[in-house]
């Protein structure tokens, strides 16, 4: 009883139509397929009577409305009969609303749109850097001549939890490193009775490559991150916004501690990595190996120049300098809704990874040969 | 459809809602019948906004009971209680727009979730509620980040109203708007209810709307219901809290 219906009649006063039932947003498709089927005369009266309607709701009111008029009747020519007042006035809003300016809204973009959209948007991006990069180094420079103006409890507080914080991650990481990688190793000098060259390989390995590769990769997931999720619900918060009124700069204040932290932990950290590692490499030489502590530890002084060690923790500033210019940039770039902080958080991690890896490559590249 | 007309649209009977140790609302009474535009006022911190999330389902009050469209909805399992929320309409107060979508897709939400509608309908009636919320058909494709308060405001009430509801809970619905837009709002507010027949629980504190476009007003004072009734005759009331807060009005214009 209550599924709309539509009766209509054609005179030569005009065109009746019946409305039945309830004309609402339940029932919406079974309207619009009613509607379809109808043919009115564009330029004839329209007599709607709604003396069998249960309910109407915009919904419904919209449907008359619109579909009406796209078959041509001018709205003028539509005489309402026996609809509730309160129906009428609904009638009357919906109507004067949904006028002729209400065309169709949708634009689809083109992958032509896509494309150019997203090229404007890398260009603007690489602005920002270099204006963010131009920033920090004034910031830098301001700070090199007023020593003074370093926030030094802001960044005693970084340094805790960049270096301390990130202590027994990397200890654990790097020894557990230097394991797998000597008991690889050794499986392989053990056929050839090499089994004392396995010192080489590990100290070569870890104090090159392995530690501070791999603590640069943790420092970028775990402080890269956090920097752009505070730097970033600060900004949400306009709390950056007030570091600048009150005089302050935002780079002074937020950033310098983090980068300054960071390139200072960053070398530290590596070297415990490097010892670590070591230790790891040690471990399974004396467990598996037949290379006791004593032998391992003498060889290790005869194999590993203190150069290659330096090497290894002279890439640290530069993978740090990269990391906390990647985080806090995007941190700054953080905008005020819901998606933001976490899709710039996801950006810094991926950004600092692959800026880390380049770096490496760079330095490999730049350095190849090997002191003895 | 199944509740006679006559019954009360929202019944809240003897709530009780104890918050931080201390008692917010110790009795509070009252029944909305269709089709009335009611103004819930106190002063900050008397649980208006509390009354009102108890009212829609989000938080439990610790005693009592209310009755949406008849239904007790504190003892309805979850799926009947979104089945009522089907019926009514929420519009918070920053506006609770989801951030990252568009104006349109928010408003296109409920519709999505909710109804099995193919797509040009869908964007049919976003278009139409987007225009009886007096937006400009320019506003559907900015995100809410784009728009002024004023504009957020009308799209949170598009998003609102989209599913057809019998009823619609406001919580500040003018705070943070200039007075020239919240009386621009409140007209808009007015018009609706009166044409799409709806009914309104509206927690203000703006007086002007409450003169404006209300037709009853409940003071909530102290945990319990001090006045019911329409504005002058609230106004009228002696009672301390309630002169002072008419006189505020009276000395703004004085």
């Amino acid at each position: 009883m209550d599924e709309p219906g539509l009766d209509h009649g054609l005179s030569e006063a005009g065109c009746e139509l019946r409305l039945r039932g309830a004309w609402c947003i339940d029932h919406l498709e079974r309207v619009d397929r009613m509607m379809a089927e109808l043919r009115v005369p564009h330029d004839r009266a329209v007599r709607v009577d709604a003396a069998g309607l249960t309910r109407l709701d915009s919904a419904g009111v919209m449907m008359l409305v619109n579909r009406l008029r796209a078959l041509g009747v001018v709205w003028s020519n539509v005489s309402l009969h026996h609809f509730k007042p309160a129906q009428l006035t609904l009638i009357h809003l919906v109507a004067d609303r949904l006028d002729a300016r209400a065309g169709p809204r949708r634009r689809r973009r083109t992958p032509l749109a896509v494309l150019g959209r997203s090229m404007a948007g890398a260009t603007a991006s690489l602005a920002g850097q270099f204006v963010f990069l131009g920033r920090i180094t004034e910031a830098l420079w301001d700070l090199a001549r007023h020593p003074a103006r370093l926030r030094h409890r802001e960044l005693t507080v970084q340094l805790q939890s960049v270096g301390l914080g990130a202590l027994p991650i990397i200890m654990l990481m790097t020894f557990l490193v230097g394991v797998v990688f000597a008991y690889l190793l050794g499986v392989q000098v053990q056929k050839f009775g090499a089994n004392i060259f396995v010192v080489d390989g590990i100290a070569l390995a870890v104090a090159r490559e392995l530690s501070p590769m791999l603590t640069a990769i943790l420092i970028a997931g775990r402080s890269g991150a956090a920097f752009t999720a505070q730097l970033g619900a600060m900004k949400v918060t306009e709390e950056i916004d007030a570091i600048s009124t009150l005089g302050l700069s935002p780079v002074q204040v937020l950033v310098l501690p983090r980068l300054i932290a960071i390139v200072i932990a960053l070398p530290l950290l590596t070297f415990v990595g490097d010892v670590m590692g070591i230790l790891g490499g040690a471990v399974v030489a004396a467990s598996q190996l037949d290379v006791t502590y004593y032998t391992f530890f003498e060889r290790l002084k005869a194999v590993l120049p203190l150069e290659t060690v330096l090497f290894g923790m002279y890439k640290a500033p530069a993978f740090a300098a990269a990391i906390a210019f990647i985080a806090c940039r995007n941190g700054f770039a953080v905008t005020r809704d819901a998606r933001s902080v976490g899709a710039y958080t996801t950006t810094t991690v991926v950004q600092g990874l692959v800026a880390v890896i380049l770096i490496n490559a760079v330095f490999a590249v730049l350095h190849p040969e090997i002191p003895r | 459809m199944s509740e006679p007309i006559r019954a009360p649209i929202l019944e809240v009977d003897r709530i009780r809602t104890r918050l931080g140790g201390e008692w917010l609302h110790r009795d509070v009474s009252f029944s909305i019948p269709r089709g009335q535009v009611v103004g819930l006022i106190g002063a900050s911190g008397t649980g208006k906004s509390v009354l009102l999330r108890e009212c829609i389902g989000l938080q439990r009050p610790d005693g009592g009971q209310l009755r949406l469209f008849g239904e007790d909805i504190w003892t309805l399992p979850l799926e009947r209680l979104n089945q009522v929320r089907r019926r009514f309409g929420v519009l918070f107060q920053e506006g609770a727009l989801f951030s990252s979508l568009t104006v349109a897709e928010n408003v296109a939400v409920p519709l999505k979730e909710h109804t099995a509608l193919p797509g040009r309908l869908r964007d049919e009636l976003v278009t139409m509620k987007i225009r009886l919320a007096g937006l400009p058909m320019e506003a559907a494709d900015k995100r809410p980040s784009e728009l002024s308060g004023g504009m957020k405001k009308r799209a949170a009430l598009a998003r609102a109203l989209v599913m057809e509801p019998e009823l619609l809970f406001l919580d500040e619905p003018t705070s943070g708007l200039d007075p020239i837009s919240a009386r621009e709002f409140d007209h808009l507010l007015r018009v609706l209810c009166d044409s799409l027949g709806l009914t309104a629980l509206i927690a203000t504190h703006d007086l002007d709307s409450l003169w404006g476009m209300v037709d009853r007003i409940i003071v909530l004072y102290r945990g319990r219901v001090i006045a019911d009734g329409p504005v002058a005759r609230v106004a009228a009331t002696d009672h301390e809290w309630i002169r002072s807060y008419f006189a505020a009005r009276a000395n703004e214009e004085g």
